[in-house]
């Protein structure tokens, strides 16, 4: 997961570099060769944890793609409970023999299915719905944003376990409740966020030169929101992988034959104390990657959000 | 009213609840005319120009009527409204990087004003951008073009503003503190650049500052304002040489010249006694009557200002011997 990714690693030499060319750390606008004025505010600590851990993971989900060590529905009741490092058997089997890496592995990409799905949907439902609260009149903002108040009294597990109840359990439906559940806080931040944006000059000024609200909103709102509904999208996500978990491990989430970490960890409770470690690895798992999106949502704020970044 | 009038202000009005910020500002701008609007901050200059345009900011609210070019924009819809901004009529702004998007281009900008009230295709308005820059005399357009915001100096990116307000040739072009922000080098090539505009392609300009010698360079017509009124008004000569309101004298006086200075700082320059009232306290009659030294009894009823005659709403105006005389 946390496999070094020639990327990062360039990044981090830039890093140090540019901060060695810099004697005053306090100025973080430098002048390029091109004249242009370019910020150096770029890379943080926390920025960089987030990256190595997140693009570990995301490459994890994409060698699965093309390469499963063995199957991981496959049962082999001679290999019961191999431990860590067996032959052929990296992170050992379960109680049925199965192989727990390939599970690991097919477990990410529930995980990026379900969190991403959700957290883009509800990203896409909470910024239409967001934008038009913040552009329209009274009437329709108070109504958008009451309703939003409404959906967040309810509880999400309640609305999982009563799609899982009405439509059947599984990745689709984890993904609907996420989207309900997201989208009252998305609108909110972005309804802030664009409300800023309003205010600003540029935005009467595109008024003057006779603009109108669904271009202003597209050309002129959006595009200076990005940032924050970036660093929304990971936090979200991150959100979104841990409530995938806990409802698969509830039994009302995705389950077999496919494979979420949270199944696993359902399974594995069974075998606490004859083979713990079967627990360990999809949890250690869940928690490297929330980590490592919240760190990336963290340091992202930070080099794209400056303001609120200095407000903390 | 004349054909001729780009603009024609009447009794124009903007409240906010029982508070006026506008008390009933009447003038006339006609095409190839430059007119200043004078006043220190909170006397109605930025609201006048926002109420022409139809842009108040929420809550406030306008009587009276504004004429541009014979329609009167107060009974406009938004809709309309909205194609006669940035192509009939236009404004530039006091700071123009909190006026232009800082996530884009400003070649994109510019193009983007071009398109909206015209059917001019991308590279057409490409094309029309590049020579609208060369006008304004930008160096290097091309690369400007791709350049953001913020990689630009005040005074080119105040260039791109002025720009972004000619592109369409609108008719009336409203300047609200336009060099505020900007070194007085730089004040003088942009003062130039709406010189150019207005004598080149008959535009009315309509200067708002408090700037007085900016006025005095640029400007044919004056309107001093004061608590939301227009106190005095006539051509730039005979106001500044021969003020007879007494708020136009004690603001020409308080300008620092070769004279009224002395370099070892031992002589203080003028200053007119006293604050503006706030809007929630504004006296009954002349508004600078408080602050006034000639003020008598009668100064609590309004003084009208009449157009014709005197042009100065005041009830003792000072009177200039030998100007007063050939007047």
């Amino acid at each position: 997961m946390t496999a070094p990714d020639p990327d990062i690693a360039r990044s981090g030499a830039v890093e140090s570099s540019s901060l060695e060319s810099k004697p005053a750390a306090s100025e973080p606008v430098v002048v390029d060769k091109t004249g242009r004025v370019r910020d150096r505010r770029h890379w943080n600590a926390s920025l960089v944890a987030g990256l190595i851990l997140t693009v570990g993971f995301l490459l994890l989900a994409a060698v699965s793609l093309f390469y499963l060590p063995a199957d991981p529905n496959l049962p082999a009741v001679r290999d019961r409970l191999l431990p860590f490092g067996s032959p052929g058997h990296l992170f050992g089997t379960d109680s049925l023999g199965r192989d727990v890496t390939a599970q690991l592995m097919l477990g990410a990409r529930t995980s990026i299915y379900v969190g991403a799905g959700g957290a883009l949907l509800g990203l896409i439902f909470g910024t239409i719905t967001g934008l038009a609260a913040a552009a329209s009149g009274k009437l329709t903002s108070e109504t958008i944003m009451r309703g939003a108040d409404i959906l967040l009294s309810i509880p999400g597990i309640v609305t999982a376990l009563v799609l899982a109840a009405t439509i059947g359990a599984g990745a689709e439906t984890t993904i609907i409740a996420l989207t309900i559940f997201f989208v009252p806080s998305f609108t909110r931040v972005i309804r802030a966020a664009a409300l800023r944006v309003l205010e600003e000059d540029f935005v009467t000024a595109a008024r003057l030169y006779g603009r109108r609200r669904l271009f202003i909103l597209a050309r002129h709102v959006l595009p200076n929101i990005a940032g924050v509904l970036i660093v929304q999208f990971t936090l979200y996500f991150a959100v979104g992988i841990l409530v995938e978990a806990g409802l698969s491990y509830l039994g009302v989430g995705v389950s077999r034959p496919s494979i979420s970490w949270g199944l696993m960890l359902s399974e594995a409770q069974q075998q606490v104390g004859i083979s713990s470690p079967l627990a360990v690895w999809p949890g250690m798992a869940i928690v490297m990657v929330v980590l490592g999106l919240n760190l990336l949502g963290d340091g992202l704020r930070d080099v794209l959000d400056p303001k609120l970044a200095k407000g903390r | 009213m004349s054909t001729n009038d780009v603009l024609q202000v009447r009794d124009l009005v903007v409240s906010r609840g029982r508070l006026e910020a506008v008390r009933g500002v009447s003038f006339t701008v006609g095409a190839g005319q430059r007119m200043g609007i004078v006043g220190e901050s909170g006397a109605g200059k930025s609201l006048t120009a926002l109420a022409v345009m139809g842009l108040l900011p929420a809550g406030w609210q306008t009587s009276g009527s504004v004429f541009h070019d014979g329609v009167d924009l107060t009974r406009e819809s938004d809709r309309a409204l909205s194609r006669r901004r940035g192509r009939t009529m236009s404004m530039v702004f006091q700071d123009p990087l909190s006026a232009l998007n800082p996530t884009k281009r400003v070649g994109v900008q510019i193009t983007w004003v071009i398109r909206r009230h015209t059917g001019a295709s991308q590279a057409e308005a490409r094309a029309q951008a590049l020579d609208l820059m060369t006008q304004m005399h930008l160096p290097r357009p091309e690369s400007l073009m791709r350049s953001f915001p913020h990689e630009l100096s005040g005074g080119q990116r105040q260039r791109i503003m002025i720009a972004m307000a000619l592109a369409c040739y609108p008719r009336l072009i409203i300047a609200d503190e336009p060099t505020t922000a900007l070194d007085v080098t730089v004040q003088k090539q942009v003062l130039t650049l709406l010189d150019e505009a207005v004598s080149e392609r008959g535009s009315a300009l309509l200067m708002i500052t408090h700037d007085l010698p900016v006025i005095a360079a640029l400007c044919d017509t004056v309107a001093v304002m004061y608590g939301g009124r227009i106190v005095e008004t006539g051509p730039v000569d005979r106001v500044f040489q021969t003020p007879r309101h007494h708020y136009t004298r004690g603001l020409l006086k308080s300008q620092p010249t070769m004279d009224n200075i002395a370099l070892d700082g031992s002589s203080r320059l003028p200053s007119i006694p006293g604050m503006v009232p706030p809007l929630t306290d504004m006296p009954a009659g002349c508004a600078f009557r408080p602050r006034c030294a000639a003020s008598t009894d009668i100064c609590a009823t309004m003084p009208e200002l009449d157009d014709g005659h005197t042009s100065v709403a005041c009830w003792h105006p000072i009177v200039h011997a030998a100007a007063g005389l050939s007047r």
